[in-house]
Formats: C-alpha cells, sequence, structure tokens
C-alpha cells in the first residue's frame, strides 16, 4: 500500500494553497535503501526521486498519511546542481495533519534528482540461530538467520535493505513522534497526541497471517550478507533488493558454519543454579572456531544434535543469547541437567579459637572449619569439563584443599572456583577445608 | 496580517474636550500595521515590534490596543514615537475592566500621522534549535547543520515579520497560526570531534558475566569544542536535540545516535551521548575488604576502625581498533591510595578518573586496572559524613 506521497506545485505568485490541485508531477521513487535498528524501533529510509522543477519558487508537497514516519526527520538535498536549488524551509501547515511543504527556490528547469531522508517506525529486524551438534559433541555447526518485519504501514518495493547491530541513544520514541499531532509540540502546552495508531495493532495481526505464509520465502535464493563495523555498531547489507509489504517478515540466511568447535561446559553454583548442574556449551567468537569476522548480534539458538548417519536430529534445548563481540568467548545456558552430576558434602564442622571480652564475659570472636568432599560425575559418553564455584558468608577465610582436581581459582573476595575435566563416564572426587573467622578473630585473620 | 483575522487591534479614539465619556466608544481609525519584527533571541518568551502609523490630532488622543484568542503579557506593552518623540507623549496607560485591552493617552502639539512601535511578549510561538551532524568514517569529524524550527501557536498570523536571533542573519518569512517551520540556520564542515568512552562504577555493572543475557553497554559520546580551532566559536550554541549521522563509505550514511544538548558558550565543549559500546567490557571485582587499625572501647566494641580494600578491573577492547577508556572509580570518606598501578586525576574528593588506552583487540590482551586502598576512620553505625564543607 502506498501512503507516502510527493506532488510538486509550481507556486504562482500569492499562492497559499496546501496540498489543493496545482498537481505537475508525481515524481515516483527510483530507489530506497532502509536501515533498520534492532535496538530502538527505528528505520532509517533514504528514497532517491526525481524532480521537474521550475526556475523560481516550486513547492513540494510530501504527505505520509497512515505511517509511522518522524516528521522532524525528514530531509530532501538536491544530487545535482546543488548551487542551483536552494531548500529555503520546510513547513508544516496549520490544520493539516501528516503533510509537510518543502519551498524550494530553483536556478534550474527541469529534473533534478533529490535524495529524501526520514525515520519511520514500524520496521524490525531480529536474530536467531540454529546449532546442530556432532554426535561427539565436539563441534556444531552454527547458522545465524535474521528476520525483517515491516509494519510500518508503508510498502517498501525493491528496497536496497541494511540491518544495524550497536545499541544507539534515542530519546523519543520514533513511533510517538510520528503520531504528534504537531511535528515539534507546540510551546509550553504538553504535547498531544493526535489519534491512536490503530494499524500497528491492525498490522500485527496481519503479520500472524504472514507468520503462517513465511514458508513461501524460505525458498528464496539465498543471498549474501555483506557485513561491516562503522561507529559502535556493525552494519549488515543484504545483497540486491528486497520487497517487504506492509504486515509482512522475511527471513534471511546471515552465516552458515561447520564444525565449530564447542566445549561442554557444565557450572555449580548453588546460590545461583540451585542443586542442579547447568549445561553451557562453550565457544568464542574467534577464527579458532572458524568464526570472528564480526560480532554475532544477541539472538535465540536452537541446538540439536545429530543422533545417526542419516542425519536424524535429537533436540537439545535452547538458549538465548547476548551481543559477542569478536574474539569473545561464549557460554550458551541449556539449561539443568541429571547426566553430570556434583555432590558437595559437609563432612566435618567445628568451631575452635574462642575470644572473649574479658574473661567470664560474652564471646567476642571464634573460628569455624568445615571440610567438605565433593564428588563430580560425568555419566555421558563424551567428556565434559565442570567449573564449581563455592560462596563463603565472610571475606575472613583460608582454604585448604587436596584430592582430584584440575585448577582453584580466586574468583574475588569470598568466591572460590574449582575446575575438573572428565573423561566420558568417569568420576572425581576432593576435599577441601575452609576456616572463616567471625567477631574478633577476623583482626586476626591474614590474606 | 489578513484581513479575515484581525486579532490585534489598535482603534485611534480622537477625544473632543469636555465630552465625558461613559461607555468606551471606539473606531476612529484603525492603522494597519507595518514593519513587523519577532525577535526570538530570549528562549523564555518571544517578542514582538510592529510599526503603525497613527493619525494623531492636536490636543489629547486616546489609543485602544485590544486582542482577542492571543496571549499577550498585558505589562509588556510598549510604545514607542519614532516620528516626532519631541513633540508626541505618551502621558498614561490605562486598562478597562473586563477587557484585554488597554489605552494610550497620547499628547500631541499638531497634526501628524505619527509612526509608532509596539511592542509586546506574546506567547505560545517560539523557537527550537535542533542539530544534525554527518561524522566521517573515521569519527574525526562532522559536518554540523543546526536547523531553526519556528513554532507559531500564538493564535496570531504572520503574513511577514522579520525574525531576529542573537545571532545569524535576519530574515523575512510569514507564518500562520499552528504552523511549524524548520529552516537551515548554519553549517560547519569538518568540526574536529573526539569520541570518548566512559566506564563509571557508581553506574554500571561490575561483573557483565552476572546478568543473565545482557551486555554491559559503555556509553560513548562525541565530544566538541565552540571554538575557533573547530570552526566554531563564534556564538554560544543554543540547546536542542542533536541527531547523528556517520558516513557509511557508500554514498549512504547510518544514523548513529541522538542526544539533546544545554547550551554551549563559546570555548565550552559539549559532549553528546550517540550510544553504548558493546565491545569494550570491564569486568570489576572487589578483591579485598578486609578492617584494620580496629579501636575498641572499654566495652570491647569496635567504635573506629580502617579499611584495606583491593579492586581489580578488567578491561577489554574487542574491537579492531584502539580506544580510550575513562574510567571513574569512587571511594566515599577518608580515603589513602596504597598502591594504584594506573595514574589517575582526582576530580573531587571522592572521584577518581582514570584514562586508559586501550590497543586494538588481539595486541597485549586486556589491560588490568588495580588499586588498593585505605579508607580511613569509619564508625561502626555511622553514616559517611559528607566531605563536601558547605562554608557558612
Amino acid at each position: 500500500m502506498k501512503r507516502i506521497f510527493i506532488l510538486l506545485i509550481i507556486a504562482v505568485v500569492g499562492c497559499t494553497a496546501y496540498g489543493k490541485v496545482d498537481l505537475v508531477t508525481l515524481p515516483s521513487r527510483d530507489t530506497v535503501q532502509l536501515t533498520i535498528y534492532n535496538s530502538a524501533d527505528m528505520t532509517l529510509v533514504r528514497e532517491s526521486r526525481a524532480l521537474t522543477v521550475k526556475e523560481g519558487a516550486n513547492k513540494l508537497q510530501f504527505s505520509w498519511a497512515n505511517t509511522l514516519i518522524d516528521p522532524t526527520s525528514l530531509e530532501m538535498l538536491p544530487k545535482a546542481n546543488a548551487d542551483r536549488i536552494d531548500i529555503a524551509d520546510l513547513t508544516y501547515p496549520p490544520r493539516v495533519r501528516n503533510l509537510g511543504l518543502w519551498n524550494i527556490k530553483s536556478g534550474i528547469n527541469g529534473r533534478v534528482p533529490v535524495e529524501i531522508t526520514y525515520l519511520t517506525s514500524g520496521l524490525s529486524w531480529r536474530a536467531f540461530y540454529m546449532g546442530t551438534l556432532t554426535e561427539d559433541e565436539k563441534t556444531m555447526r552454527l547458522q545465524g538467520y535474521v528476520r525483517v518485519t515491516n509494519n510500518s504501514g508503508e510498502d517498501y518495493e525493491n528496497a536496497q535493505t541494511r540491518l544495524i547491530v550497536g545499541k544507539v541513544h534515542i530519546l523519543d520514541q520514533i513511533a510517538e513522534l510520528a503520531r504528534r499531532q504537531w511535528p515539534y509540540g507546540r510551546p509550553e502546552g504538553p504535547i498531544t497526541l493526535g489519534v491512536p495508531a490503530p494499524q500497528i495493532e491492525a498490522a500485527s495481526r496481519v503479520l500472524k497471517a504472514a507468520d503462517r505464509a513465511a514458508g513461501i520465502y524460505a525458498k528464496d535464493e539465498l543471498k549474501e550478507i555483506r557485513k561491516e563495523g562503522l561507529s559502535e555498531y556493525f552494519l549488515y547489507t543484504i545483497e540486491g533488493t528486497e520487497t517487504i509489504e506492509t504486515g509482512w517478515s522475511k527471513r534471511l540466511i546471515s552465516f552458515d558454519v561447520d564444525e565449530v568447535p564447542v566445549v561442554n561446559l557444565y557450572k555449580y553454583e548453588q546460590e545461583r543454579y540451585g542443586d542442579s548442574v547447568v549445561r553451557f556449551l562453550s565457544f568464542a567468537n574467534d577464527e579458532k572456531h572458524k568464526l570472528g569476522d564480526t560480532p554475532i548480534p544477541g539472538g535465540m539458538l536452537k541446538v540439536y544434535r545429530s543422533i545417526d548417519e542419516a542425519g536424524h536430529l535429537s533436540y537439545t534445548g535452547q538458549s538465548a543469547f547476548k551481543y559477542i563481540p569478536v574474539d569473545e568467548e561464549v557460554e550458551l545456558n541449556l539449561g539443568p541437567v541429571a547426566d553430570v552430576v556434583v555432590e558437595p558434602k559437609l563432612m566435618d564442622f567445628k568451631t575452635e579459637n574462642y575470644e572473649f571480652e574479658s574473661p567470664g564475659r560474652n564471646i567476642s570472636g571464634w573460628d569455624e572449619v568445615r571440610t567438605y568432599t565433593i564428588e563430580v560425575r560425568n555419566t555421558r559418553d563424551i567428556p565434559a569439563k565442570i567449573e564449581i564455584k563455592r560462596n563463603f558468608p565472610t571475606q575472613y577465610w583460608d582454604i585448604s584443599k587436596k584430592g582430584d582436581f584440575d585448577r582453584f581459582e580466586k574468583e574475588d573476595l569470598d568466591t572460590v572456583k574449582f575446575t575438573i575435566e572428565l573423561k566420558a563416564e568417569t568420576k572425581k572426587r576432593f576435599e577441601y577445608t575452609v576456616r572463616t573467622y567471625h567477631g574478633s578473630r577476623e583482626e586476626d585473620w591474614k590474606q | 496580517m489578513r484581513g479575515k483575522k484581525k486579532i490585534l487591534t489598535v482603534i485611534l479614539i480622537c477625544l473632543v474636550l469636555g465630552v465625558v465619556v461613559q461607555a468606551r466608544i471606539k473606531l476612529v481609525a484603525l492603522p494597519e500595521r507595518a514593519a513587523t519584527v519577532i525577535r526570538l533571541d530570549n528562549p523564555q518568551a518571544t517578542l514582538i515590534e510592529e510599526e503603525r502609523v497613527l493619525t494623531l490630532q492636536k490636543g489629547i488622543n486616546k489609543v485602544d490596543f485590544s486582542w482577542k484568542a492571543v496571549s499577550i503579557d498585558a505589562d509588556s506593552i510598549r510604545l514607542a514615537v519614532l516620528d516626532h518623540p519631541d513633540k508626541v507623549k505618551l502621558l498614561n496607560v490605562s486598562y478597562p475592566p473586563n477587557e484585554a485591552a488597554l489605552v494610550w493617552e497620547i499628547s500631541s502639539d499638531s497634526d501628524y500621522a505619527e509612526r509608532v512601535r509596539i511592542s509586546y511578549l506574546l506567547m505560545n510561538i517560539d523557537r527550537l534549535i535542533t542539530y544534525k551532524a554527518i561524522a566521517d568514517k573515521a569519527e574525526t569529524g562532522i559536518d554540523l547543520k543546526s536547523f531553526l524550527v519556528l513554532r507559531n501557536f500564538s493564535g496570531e498570523d504572520f503574513d511577514m515579520a522579520r525574525v531576529l536571533l542573537d545571532y545569524g542573519e535576519a530574515f523575512e518569512r510569514g507564518i500562520q497560526h499552528e504552523e511549524t517551520k524548520q529552516m537551515l540556520f548554519f553549517e560547519a564542515a569538518r568540526v574536529p570531534v573526539t569520541k570518548v568512552w566512559t566506564f563509571d562504577a557508581a553506574k554500571l555493572p561490575w561483573d557483565p558475566e552476572q546478568l543473565e543475557n545482557q551486555n554491559v553497554g559503555i556509553p560513548v559520546s562525541y565530544r566538541i569544542l565552540n571554538d575557533k580551532n573547530s570552526g566554531l566559536g563564534a556564538f554560544a550554541l543554543w540547546g536542542g536535540k542533536a541527531r547523528i549521522f556517520q558516513d557509511d563509505g557508500h554514498e549512504s550514511t547510518i544514523f548513529l545516535g541522538e542526544d539533546v544538548t544545554g547550551l554551549v558558550p563559546v570555548g565550552e565543549k559539549t559532549e553528546l551521548y550517540i550510544g553504548d559500546s558493546r565491545d569494550i567490557v570491564v569486568t570489576q571485582q572487589k578483591m579485598k575488604d578486609q578492617r584494620i587499625n580496629i579501636k575498641r572501647n572499654n566495652s570491647n566494641n569496635i567504635i573506629l576502625y580502617d579499611t584495606d580494600e583491593e579492586i581489580v578491573a578488567k578491561i577489554e577492547n574487542f574491537k579492531d581498533s584502539p580506544a580510550v577508556l575513562t574510567v571513574i572509580e569512587h571511594i566515599p570518606g577518608q580515603w589513602d591510595m596504597e598502591k594504584c598501578n594506573m595514574d589517575y586525576v582526582k576530580k573531587d574528593a571522592n572521584t577518581l578518573e582514570f584514562e586508559i588506552k586501550l590497543p586494538a583487540r588481539g595486541k597485549d590482551g586486556p589491560a588490568e586496572l588495580v588499586m588498593q586502598y585505605h579508607r580511613r576512620n569509619i564508625r561502626p553505625g555511622v553514616q559517611i559524613p559528607d566531605v563536601q564543607f558547605y562554608g557558612r
């Protein structure tokens, strides 16, 4: 549905009519480019049109009823003869909604290519992923997709489509700016909204129909997505052009990488995950992992596992993940599991080294000594790496440890981490004793 | 002003001596508005100046100035006599009851067609300033455009008026009631900008890993100086909304972000927050927090102590270009720095600012800021006093 119209009005001296019948040409869009953001409901639209102007004063009327364009973002620039085309002002006439009028002083007769840019709401995109683990779970095929949705109220035909990965700072929602009765509000008084925007709800209903029909798009030819960094953002440019009618969405493949090495990482931290071991899939967005060309936008990853030669799959789980910069490691939380087990047991508890305020008076300090054994079992037929975090209720503590663990680290002032690598169907066991200092005994603690 | 909408009217009443006016008799002449000036140099109020020619008779003249459907500050209305200021005198001003009007009593020593200038503060007409900047690909400079937005919701139509601001050229424009006009106000090419990343430990989470699936964005700003070296500096930049775009190298732009700037006097800087970087990651942890130098009272309760604290911040740059990160740390109360592996500037008693140069990713690994300090003379249960001393 075309909702953006341009009328060119050759001004008759004294003519003050807005949007009347002095229509001379109706220039259509020659090209259109959409730059769609996902951190905000915002798209930068850049369209080129060729106007036919006459020497002298020209008025160009631009109207956008039933769309979600921010009128304050409208800008027109001549792309040729710029020194002879003076765009004197952009007027938002009184008592007319969704209409702007450019006053143009032209030094030439004829066609002038112009570029019109504006921000609109209603177009969006999101990333999502499919991961397919090999049987031994050492590598994963990772496929990234983007899905672009148009709820803007305007059909964009043959649009060059670009997607921005990044978090922009905006002051006002574009949809709110689009619904203002007066583009810049009015002095003092509160900014009143004009009509509510029923088309958004209507469009989302239409979208559901489009969801059902999304299968048709799955047969599209694969297009390349060019990726490049700009400022703090990444720009994805989809090869060729796309036509996305309002209410519809489109899925495109962003990348497809096979054999990404992955580590099966299991974590245990009672305070955070309860008594269950939580499974993570870990890899890095770098060259070693056949990735690392660009950051990976956040999205939902559904993980499957190949279970036989015939390519049958089993669904492992899903995880939402955040934006992954180049070279950063990622840990995808696939949820609690029962096939890797961590069992801490308190084996001994005692208190000692009591101190008193003075003989015969109250206790002022003491130590508590706890000994734990931790048994870690991998019941799976593939190796596993397990991280166990233990938190202490105070920063005044000493630890001694022995047994079968691979690495020990102090994480922060009251947290330690044990790392254990387990081969398939094996178990390990280790022990630690922690002494915590309380009351006046804290003063005797030495790091 | 078009005939269909006469809201401000000036009515000249010639008083015949000896006549006692009971009801107010109006309408003797209706002088047309001549040159009109809309003066927008004060953001709080808009001053309108309009010239009219009054046909005055020798003696006392009464001029009635009334308005409806517009909001005028009645106390702001002034009348200036332009042609014969020595011979034509404004004697007094009176306000009729229950009317949006006033009456000037003017004495004239002869018959004149006298030019006068009437000025008043008119409500609901103002201007906004907006900025649009396009940064180059390297983000070292911007092409800056400033737009003036005139908003007229005053109730009055101005067919043509001279619009004056506190700087820049005056221009002629007409603007109707409920009309908004946006026009290019000034342009400056290649204005240098400095890109600034800031991690403030009081505002951002310390350990991004603790946040499930959320990136901690490091705020990114462009710093712009309003001075001659920047190609600016001729006048203060008015506050307004700034939208920043960037040249994408493909004859197009992307939108980087927007912020609102306050007034930027000449020589001062403004910082426009454009968005968040997710490619710089700061993980800060407290590695030590121990009470030392404990003092007790006779009941053996702790009454005074110091602390020994250690903060470690790991800073990773995943960008393929170097960056300078400003890290702001806060230490409350009285304190002494014992060890710190980086230089800092003390911004105030409790705020430390570090400028940390981060190489591009893959070079030298993450930077690590380690600071160990003692907080002094802490009294249990007593809040840290405000160390700022507000003098008497």
